[in-house]
């Protein structure tokens, strides 16, 4: 599975809780309100265990949130650091 | 002449009592009710098992089938919910995973009797008046009433243990309020409520409302009986007018977790209120006397630390007051660093306390995060007199300020409006 299917089926299927079935990665999560402030915990921690990557605290910012591709880019950049 | 009268036989002042006895103090608890008799402040943490068991009250706990608690629960408005257990941060000195939850009334009934068998003189149904002072301004006696009549009883040492009635504070003019918390509880106890899952029937259990700094308890008090508590500020409070069994249902149905809960129980004692909440006086110690528990120092009690701060001032004030007794100094220079202790480690609490609330809901981040999981639990179960250990309180203070410094931050809408710097210390209360 990629980074971008990973996290899809993860805000699937435990942050929207089938609010929404099907999210595309260009979908804005925040404002579309599939996910909220403790989704984003959620998510992080998520994250963290998942890939083994730390997301800093001020890293959290909408750039960073904003749709599975963002959040795909940023890790990606993390990643590589 | 008595060597040190103990105003109030609370579990501070039955502590304090036993701890001198031991140390071969005479000394006598003047209490003014008869126990039992209701009390709020029914949950515990763990840290208060290792006072128990030095002062060989334990058996006792386990004897009277007090409700064990394994741990705590947390449940937001949104019906999302965490816990913590307390098997996951064993404690030096304290070989079982769970403290108690207790009728107040039973508890301090124990505690006393046990505080009499070590040696204490208690006298119940005396109303302390005043403390006395002689012509150097040094804590020679109290005033009690017995049966109506006023006696003035003189004692070498003086400590008031008088809780929530803060006789010493108020008589001396040097309680602050809080500036921060001034909330008000409403409660009673249940039958019949659906506390839930085995594994977390026994918790605390903390319902968030959807109210800055209002929260509600569910505390099991026997197999049938759990007390419930609405917190909230003053001025939610006083929406109640009077109306108290309107206001308390209100609240209970704005958290659909504890509308469920509650769904079943049936009241069965008188409603209860306590306001006023949070206090600190200005001197916990001055000469011939001190003060233990809430009689110096009372923290919003949303974590459960009141019993456990109670009894650990008695154990520090009963070490320095005997040392005071060998040395023939019972001078306020001497006592001090008995205050300096209990101020250090009840501060820790109550920054605890203002960070919680200022991060809510973001404190998940805390207690999920595999960092500080273990510090906040340190925290949780009263470990606060070791100032050094504390970085977690550092690290939630630098959280609220990344979140808060950067305008794009998810979360910064999520942070509440309380004020983290210590306003009491710096004297502006």
């Amino acid at each position: 599975m990629t980074t971008q299917s990973i996290l899809a089926e993860y805000i699937e299927k435990e942050l929207a809780k089938g609010r929404k079935s099907h999210i595309d990665y260009e979908e804005d999560l925040l404002s579309e309100g599939i996910i909220d402030s403790l989704g984003i915990l959620q998510l992080v921690a998520f994250i963290e265990d998942k890939f083994g990557i730390q997301i800093e605290d001020e890293d959290v910012v909408l750039e960073n949130f904003q749709s599975i591709s963002a959040l795909t880019s940023y890790l990606e950049t993390r990643k590589a650091n | 002449m008595n060597d040190v009268i103990i105003i109030g036989g609370g579990p501070a002042g039955s502590a304090m009592g036993s701890f001198l006895s031991r140390a071969g103090i005479s000394n006598i608890i003047l209490e003014g009710a008869v126990h039992p008799r209701p009390h709020v402040g029914e949950s515990m943490v763990t840290s208060s098992t290792r006072i128990f068991d030095e002062l060989g009250f334990l058996e006792t706990m386990e004897k009277e089938g007090f409700v064990r608690k394994y741990g705590a629960a947390w449940h937001k408005p949104d019906g999302r919910e965490f816990g913590i257990r307390f098997e996951e941060f064993p404690q030096p000195g304290i070989f079982q995973p769970y403290t108690y939850h207790v009728d107040r009334g039973k508890f301090d009934l124990f505690l006393i009797k046990h505080a009499e068998k070590l040696g204490s003189k208690v006298y119940q149904g005396v109303q302390v008046k005043q403390v006395l002072f002689d012509e150097n301004n040094r804590a020679c006696g109290v005033r009690a009433s017995i049966g109506g009549q006023e006696i003035d009883l003189p004692a070498k040492m003086v400590v008031d243990a008088s809780g929530r009635q803060t006789i010493l504070g108020r008589q001396l003019g040097i309680k602050r309020m809080d500036p921060i918390f001034n909330q008000y509880a409403v409660h009673a106890w249940f039958e019949g409520l659906n506390r839930g899952i085995e594994e977390s029937w026994d918790y605390i259990h903390i319902y968030f409302l959807p109210l800055e700094r209002g929260w509600a308890w569910q505390i099991p008090i026997t197999d049938e009986i759990t007390s419930v508590g609405i917190v909230a500020e003053r001025e939610v409070f006083r929406t109640a007018n009077k109306d108290l069994e309107g206001y308390f249902n209100y609240y209970v149905q704005s958290n659909p977790a504890l509308a469920k809960a509650m769904a079943p129980a049936t009241r069965i004692n008188e409603w209860k209120t306590e306001g006023d909440y949070s206090y600190i006086m200005d001197s916990f110690v001055g000469d011939g006397w001190l003060m233990v528990g809430d009689a110096a120092r009372f923290v919003d009690p949303i974590f459960s630390s009141g019993v456990s701060i109670a009894l650990y001032s008695a154990k520090f004030a009963s070490e320095r007051i005997a040392q005071g007794f060998a040395q023939n100094n019972l001078s306020k220079e001497f006592l001090k660093p008995y205050e300096e202790k209990l101020r250090s480690g009840v501060s820790v609490w109550y920054e605890f306390i203002r960070l919680y609330y200022r991060l809510l809901p973001l404190f998940t981040h805390f207690i999920q995060s595999k960092k500080y999981r273990v510090e906040v639990l340190r925290l949780l179960q009263g470990e606060v007199f070791d100032r050094g250990e504390v970085d977690v309180l550092d690290a939630m203070r630098k959280y609220i300020e990344v979140v808060e410094k950067n305008e794009n931050h998810l979360l910064r809408s999520a942070l509440a409006d309380i004020p983290i710097d210590d306003v009491i210390a710096q004297g502006q209360a």
